[in-house]
């Protein structure tokens, strides 16, 4: 099977299960996301120099990824809908329309993708930057049309009567969107310990915790009314602008503190301790709830005194309401209006990439390779392994300060249960899926991560559900696998299992990742020439010839 | 390294007066702030003045449950002293053993008040199918999850382990919801299932003394025994246990010699997940509750109890795990519950800090 055909069919299955599950006028997005994917698929496989032969082929493999998703939007009105039971669609123009429109964009996207790919490298990376701010800009109007600007006050919306331009594709994800943006600022931040650094950090969601516990106790009347008494630094009006700094700086200051002990540990003793850390911080937030401090050997009492011990973080219930930002004249930050939030966490990924970039290529930045590389190499080039651990962990946990802090906002409320381990677990698996040490990989891996599990995930169930009530269950005569069926059927109950076999699957067959930085990937793709196997586990990790085959200037020596 | 790190200080060196004032300060700390996560070393002194026969109480619940800990640890330690991995997945093979014991005991229609003969039945199978299930899952893990990341690079197998601790997990969620086919499971699939009290709980100690020390707690820890001798005895005198002891020392050389090192290791996995079935089962017939997130819990301590004792050395698992067990127990009592795990991690933390060979360690702390 040629290539085109291969990547076609691949992005087509996907999007053609997508579209049959969610229907409606998904398959617009769907193929833009698919057409571009199939570019990219295509381009990293064919190495395209000849224009005439990118657009052709891409052409190609649109067409046929183009054709699955029109399928999928069939399947969807013909199968699905009769088979769960709702109210049967007809057959209009506006299918057709919708379906022309599907197979033309996707075979646009991937052609316009194929056709960057024979730009020089510089020209490529704009038109593919470009493309990505450009979707992820309209994103809110093309999910929900001219409708979002009037959310807080419908009455001045001059679209009302057109339905298309006022709805858009009437998905309603803008919401999700938004946390799943807030997961791939965690996955950035992450993806330095984890993916420059080369420490595997399995207890992330601890920094998460700290940025949003601390937005939470200074952002909010809680620890005012908790205390009793009206402290003026904390009556002072906060704003957003400086919480968020505050948050990240507090951040990092943990990221520094828990990342002290673990300086002299390796591997998976470093997994270890993280993990401790990991579970420990949520502990500390959830217990905090009845403090007496005394001074010891005196009756002296300094908080929490006269019987009423200070409720310092609510216990399970939380911090409860935190404040949002302010931007008067340009946004109102409301719940249910989306759109000035979704732009906030727009703003932050964009410093999350352009701070994480200009670190990267720092001296800071390549002592981070060197030190993932080799540290005793490293260390006898003069680099401070001690002061460049500390920084990844610093600096990684100042991204999820960020994070914290507009996600605390954005809910409105804090709760332990946010932060367990299984958080830090689903940003391992973004940062893993997209491929470590890369910006552009562990975003768009974070995001198909994050949607299949927060939309996808949630619809598969929803209709399957539907689908095995109305129709296989009446069905079934043995009542204990009757209980069964309609009991167990159901992919949200086997969120875990899938996000555990996502990461076996991809150590298993693509330990590098969707889209892998090329020093990653000769790195974890290094199997010794054949006839020698590696001496012992050791020896296999420590070096293989293929690491320093890498041309990437970075990799001369920072001294 | 952490050899390394251990200097020898010479005897004329004066002493540190900072090091005094750090310590100084550090001890007040823990005065001053131990009270909110429940080190309230006052109360704490004036709790076992006022009741010595709880401290003693305590410390049997201790043995009791780190002998279980001690168990589950030895899977730890056999693995890691042979390929140097941390198997995640070995606590939730523990929790799916406590699973299977309770799907047989339940389908038996075995309860507190069955006759001595179907109990006894009972928790023969219930045993012996929990450590076959582990052995089988836990081979079957290492087949398709670790064997072909051999020669990867470290964190390879360890993220594949993450992975499978967490399938395994949302195993235990869907067996715990199977009530259509295993009734005793209940009817919420997260909720903890309760197991029929099958042990026979005659008391050993006069009721005078305070102490509630009876057939139940002796069976769980003689159990515990006769495995960790059984298990000594097989790597010490059999061939397939110097064959594992030869790979742990040396994989390459062990090959040169005729060792079949991939079946050698596959058996490690077997053993450490028999192991791990059995201890599920032990847990479950002495706590008379399980649930599926008990993996979690029981593998984070019993993994401070194989580093505690020495990762790599059988020996050191079991002093571990009857410290940790302790250690948990005290916790429970004395401190607070709520922060039993903080405080557990917070050894673990420590230990491998200042110690990473742990108590009985050797050459293996050098890879840490």
């Amino acid at each position: 099977m040629s290539n085109p055909i291969k990547a076609g069919l691949a992005i087509g299955i996907a999007g053609g299960i997508v579209i049959a599950f969610f229907g409606g006028l998904s398959g617009i997005l769907v193929a833009l996301i698919g057409g571009a994917a199939v570019g990219l698929i295509l381009s990293s496989w064919e190495h395209f120099e000849k224009r005439d032969v990118a657009v052709r082929q891409s052409a190609t493999a649109g067409a046929v990824a183009g054709i699955l998703m029109v399928a999928g939007q069939f399947i969807y009105q013909f199968v699905i809908v009769p088979l769960s039971g709702k109210t049967a669609v007809s057959v209009d123009a506006v299918t057709f329309i919708v379906a022309l429109l599907t197979f033309a964009l996707a075979v646009a996207l991937a052609v316009f993708i194929g056709y960057t790919s024979t730009l020089e490298q510089g020209r490529r990376r704009v038109a593919l930057f470009g493309l990505l701010a450009l979707f992820l800009v309209l994103y809110p109007f093309l999910d929900g049309g001219m409708s979002v600007l009037y959310k807080t006050n419908p009455s001045a919306n001059p679209f009302v009567d057109q339905p298309f331009i006022n709805q858009g594709l009437n998905l309603n994800w803008l919401g999700t969107m938004i946390t799943i943006l807030t997961f791939a600022v965690l996955a950035l931040g992450l993806n330095i310990v984890v993916g420059y650094a080369g420490l595997l950090d399995l207890g992330y969601a601890a920094f998460f915790a700290i940025g949003a516990y601390t937005t939470g106790l200074i952002y909010s009347p809680y620890i005012s009314s908790q205390v009793g008494a009206d402290w003026p630094w904390l009556r002072f009006v906060w704003t957003f602008w400086l919480v968020i700094w505050i948050a990240a700086a507090v951040a990092a200051v943990f990221g520094l503190i828990l990342g002290s002990p673990t300086i002299p540990l390796r591997g998976d003793y470093l997994a270890i301790v993280t993990l401790g850390f990991g579970e420990i911080v949520p502990i500390v937030f959830r217990n905090l709830t009845a403090i007496t401090l005394t001074l010891p050997f005196t009756n002296i009492c300094i908080v929490g005194c006269g019987g009423k011990p200070l409720n310092f973080t609510g216990g399970e219930s939380g911090v409860n309401p935190i404040g949002r930002p302010w931007l008067p004249g340009v946004a109102y930050f409301q719940t249910g209006d989306y759109l000035p939030w979704y732009f906030l966490i727009l703003a932050i990924i964009a410093l999350t990439v352009f701070l994480i970039n200009r670190l990267y290529q720092s001296r800071l930045g390549r002592a981070w390779t060197a030190l993932r590389e080799d540290e005793l190499a490293a260390a006898a080039m003069g680099i401070n392994t001690t002061n460049t651990k500390l920084m990844a962990f610093a600096m990684g946990a100042t991204f999820s300060g960020f994070a914290g802090a507009f996600y605390g906002s954005y809910i409105g409320a804090i709760f332990p249960s946010v932060f367990d381990f299984t958080v830090s677990v689903i940003i391992l698996v973004m940062v893993i899926f997209g491929g470590l040490g890369n910006m552009v990989g562990v975003i768009i891996g974070g995001m198909i991560i994050m949607m299949a599990d927060r939309l996808l995930l949630p619809q598969i169930a929803g209709t399957l559900k539907a689908i095995v009530n109305t129709t296989i269950v009446p069905n079934i005569q043995n009542p204990a696998t009757k209980e069964f069926v309609s009991t167990t059927v159901d992919p949200l109950q086997w969120r875990q299992l899938l996000f555990g076999l996502t990461l076996v699957v991809m150590m298993l067959v693509r330990p590098e990742g969707l889209i892998p930085s090329a020093r990653r990937r000769a790195e974890l793709r290094s199997e010794a020439p054949a006839g020698t196997e590696p001496l012992s586990i050791q020896e296999a990790d420590a070096g293989s010839p293929l690491m320093s085959v890498d041309s990437d200037p970075l990799d001369a020596p920072s001294q | 390294m952490a050899t390394a790190a251990v200097k020898p200080r010479s005897r004329q060196q004066p002493i540190s007066w900072a090091r005094i004032i750090l310590a100084v300060v550090v001890l007040y700390a823990i005065l001053l702030f131990g009270p909110i996560a429940g080190l309230d070393i006052p109360r704490i002194a004036r709790d076992i003045a006022a009741n010595p026969s709880l401290l003693v109480q305590q410390l049997i619940v201790g043995i009791t449950n780190g002998a279980i800990i001690a168990i589950v640890a030895l899977g730890y330690t056999l693995v890691y002293g042979i390929i140097e991995l941390i198997n995640f997945a070995n606590a939730d093979v523990f929790m799916l053993g406590g699973f299977m014991a309770l799907s047989i005991i339940g389908n038996m229609g075995v309860t507190a008040n069955s006759s001595a003969g179907l109990k006894i039945a009972g928790l023969v199978l219930a045993f012996v199918g929990a450590g076959l299930l582990g052995a089988v899952l836990n081979w079957t893990i290492e087949r398709f999850a670790y064997k072909p990341l051999r020669n990867a690079p470290r964190l390879a197998p360890l993220i594949s382990a993450i992975g499978v601790s967490f399938m395994l997990q949302n195993i235990g969620l869907i067996w715990g919801g199977l009530r259509p086919f295993f009734p005793i499971m209940g009817l919420n699939a997260a909720s903890p299932k309760s197991m029929p009290e099958v042990l026979p709980r005659i008391p050993l100690l006069p009721a005078s003394s305070g102490i509630e020390f009876g057939t139940k707690d002796l069976i769980v820890v003689v159990t515990a025994l006769v495995l960790w001798v059984a298990l000594r005895l097989f790597i010490q005198y059999t061939t397939l246990g110097k064959a594992m002891r030869a790979t742990a020392q040396n994989r390459d050389a062990s090959k040169i010699v005729g060792i079949h090192v991939d079946r050698v290791i596959a058996v490690t996995f077997l053993i450490g997940g028999a192991l791990a079935g059995a201890a599920g089962c032990l847990v479950g017939f002495y706590n008379n509750t399980i649930v599926f997130t008990m993996g979690f819990t029981f593998g984070l301590r019993s993994f401070t109890a194989a580093v505690l004792g020495g990762i790599g050395n059988v020996t050191g698992a079991a002093l571990g795990g009857v410290l940790i067990g302790v250690v948990a127990a005290f916790s429970d009592q004395y401190l607070s519950s709520r922060w039993t795990n903080a405080w557990i991690f917070t050894i673990l933390i420590i230990i491998l800090i200042f110690r990473p060979l742990g108590l009985l360690g050797e050459a293996a702390g050098e890879k840490a």
